[in-house]
């Protein structure tokens, strides 16, 4: 989007992801709350629009999330769904209203809780009345012929994307909001269970319940809220997913090729000025291609930028620093917002055990959503952040 | 009256829209070529996404189709028996079709010539087989697909 004028994050929340045995409400007003005190909000009247990105939680989600913080009745609530990339997008929205001077403080949150909601032992899929899903489609295997055509192709064994899991659960380990974490060998997840071939247990995000919030404000309100460290919103982009029925590259990913682009021009900021990343890596394969889709690395070199150690702590540019959605398990509505909270973290060098050193000046977001038959995905949300202090 | 219950009955077929002679021994899928700006789609699109035209030609597509690539699934959607296997074919005439692939896991690589036929996808509410069109390898394996070559990407 175009900025209008300078947007700034005042606070973050995110909550532990795993398996919570409370609804999607209390998990997202928890990172609420968190994210407006460390915006030195006390009271539920100065935040003038909220955004709530949930995927399969109900109706009138946001609403649920702030009434018990008294914030109902002060601003519009408008809930947002787009599969896994509904909590990047409602922090997109808040971001637009300061942007546009709509309001001087909004917030974005994204909940989820599939545990309460969810048969286990299933895979996500798109709604029934979509002809592919019809047929079967799981999101899990969509993703896996992704990484057959591309084993296929490259000679990328199953071993070389398993490092993925290894790297991510390795930046986890001490990290407190992550979900899965620690040492895991190669063998072992290249041994677990298959899930759809060639992907294994251990190569998919879990299923798993958290949220993130983020406040956004104005410059003007930076000072009056008194924000020490506040964070500049330097781009943020939404796309749909084109639509193809006809033979195309998987391992490409368009949508997010062109939200790069876009975001890179919008934000004047090329690939190889950013220090850390958290993107889409439900499942191995993904985080692979992305280095490429991203520009991290040349197309064709993301193997190479992987074992040459580029995306972790030390490298290019440290790639999932809190874990990946393969350490937090994926909230679908969540993600897009804690991705966000734990990258301004890491700029405000709060992430103790599992700091990127030095603190990032910028951080980048990506977060896709949604199987729709034709698409690779039918949302990708990218955000861009930079610290001027 | 027979309309309402007929229209109220489970489907054990997909759609006859998507599959020609379906219970015959040459089965075909149905493209829809747009009379007004001539882009051939499967499955029908009305109206057509690229000029919004509404009047469409069948045509008879390809029985043969290259097997792009495939998962074999073993945890799939709810309710339906695992282990299963989807994949995308493309077709000469320049359209990727996703469909389940009929054979054992583990037997399909990318880019070998798969075959269309017809078979369960699914059950229905009623545990009644829905059936659909789907890919298997050819079993006649000197039926050549000749005009594969000639196709651009
Ligand atoms: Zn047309």
């Amino acid at each position: 989007m175009k900025f209008q004028r300078d947007v700034y994050i005042a606070g973050v929340g995110e909550t532990k992801f795993g398996k919570h045995d409370v609804e999607y409400d209390v998990l997202g007003r928890a990172a609420a709350l968190q994210a407006l005190r460390q915006s030195n909000i006390h009271r539920p009247d100065i935040v003038q629009s909220a955004y709530v990105g949930n995927g399969t939680n109900g109706i009138v989600t946001g609403q649920t999330v702030l009434k018990d913080l008294g914030m109902c009745g002060h601003m519009p609530i408008i809930n947002v769904e787009s599969a896994c990339s509904a909590g990047g997008m409602a922090v997109y929205m808040a971001i637009r209203d300061v942007s546009t001077g709509f309001t001087d403080v909004s917030i974005g949150i994204g909940c989820e809780n599939h545990t309460l909601h969810m048969q286990s032992g299933t895979a996500f899929a798109p709604a029934m009345s979509d002809i592919e899903t019809m047929h079967g489609a799981v999101m899990t295997g969509k993703y896996a012929m992704r990484a057959k055509r591309y084993m296929y192709e490259t000679g990328a064994t199953i071993e070389d994307l398993a490092m993925i899991t290894v790297k991510n659960r390795r930046h986890a380990t001490n990290n407190p909001f992550a979900w899965f974490k620690g040492e895991i060998s190669v063998d072992k997840v290249v041994n677990s269970r298959v899930v759809a071939s060639p992907l294994t247990l251990q190569q998919c995000c879990g299923i798993a319940d958290g949220a993130g919030a983020v406040v956004v404000c104005s410059a003007e309100m930076v000072k009056k809220l008194g924000i020490d460290k506040p964070i500049r919103v330097a781009g943020a982009v939404v796309q749909s997913g084109p639509f193809h029925n006809r033979p195309r590259d998987i391992t490409g990913d368009d949508i997010t090729e062109s939200s790069a682009e876009q975001l890179y021009a919008e934000s004047g900021i090329g690939p190889e000025d950013v220090n850390i990343v958290e993107l889409h890596d439900a499942f191995t394969i993904a985080e692979l291609l992305y280095y490429e889709c991203l520009g991290l690395c040349p197309k064709g070199e993301g193997l190479k930028f992987l074992r040459d150690g580029n995306a972790t702590h030390g490298g290019k540019c440290v790639v999932s620093p809190r874990g990946g959605m393969l350490s937090y398990g994926h909230p679908i509505g969540a993600s897009g917002a804690a991705q966000i909270a734990a990258n301004v973290k890491q700029m405000r060098n709060q992430c103790p055990g599992y700091q990127v050193e030095p603190a990032p000046r910028v951080a980048m977001s990506h977060v896709t959503g949604g199987g729709l038959s034709g698409t690779e995905h039918a949302a990708c949300t990218m955000h861009m952040l930079v610290s001027d202090w | 009256m027979a309309d309402k219950e007929t229209a109220k009955a489970d489907i054990t077929f997909f759609s006859p829209e998507l599959v020609g002679d379906p219970e015959s021994s040459s089965p075909y899928l149905k493209g829809y070529r747009c009379k007004n700006c001539g882009q051939l789609d499967f499955p029908k699109l009305s109206p057509c996404p690229n000029c919004w035209g509404e009047e469409f030609e069948v045509v008879k597509l390809s029985t043969h189709g290259k097997l792009y690539s495939f998962s074999d699934i073993y945890i799939g959607q709810a309710g339906m028996a695992t282990p299963y296997i989807f994949g995308y074919i493309d077709l000469p005439e320049n359209l990727r079709i996703f469909a389940q692939l009929e054979g054992e896991p583990g037997s399909f690589q990318c880019d070998e010539d798969v075959v269309l036929t017809i078979g369960e996808v699914r059950k229905n509410k009623d545990g009644l087989p829905i059936n659909s069109y789907k890919f298997k390898k050819p079993t006649d394996k000197n039926h050549k697909f000749k005009v594969w070559h000639s196709v651009s990407e």
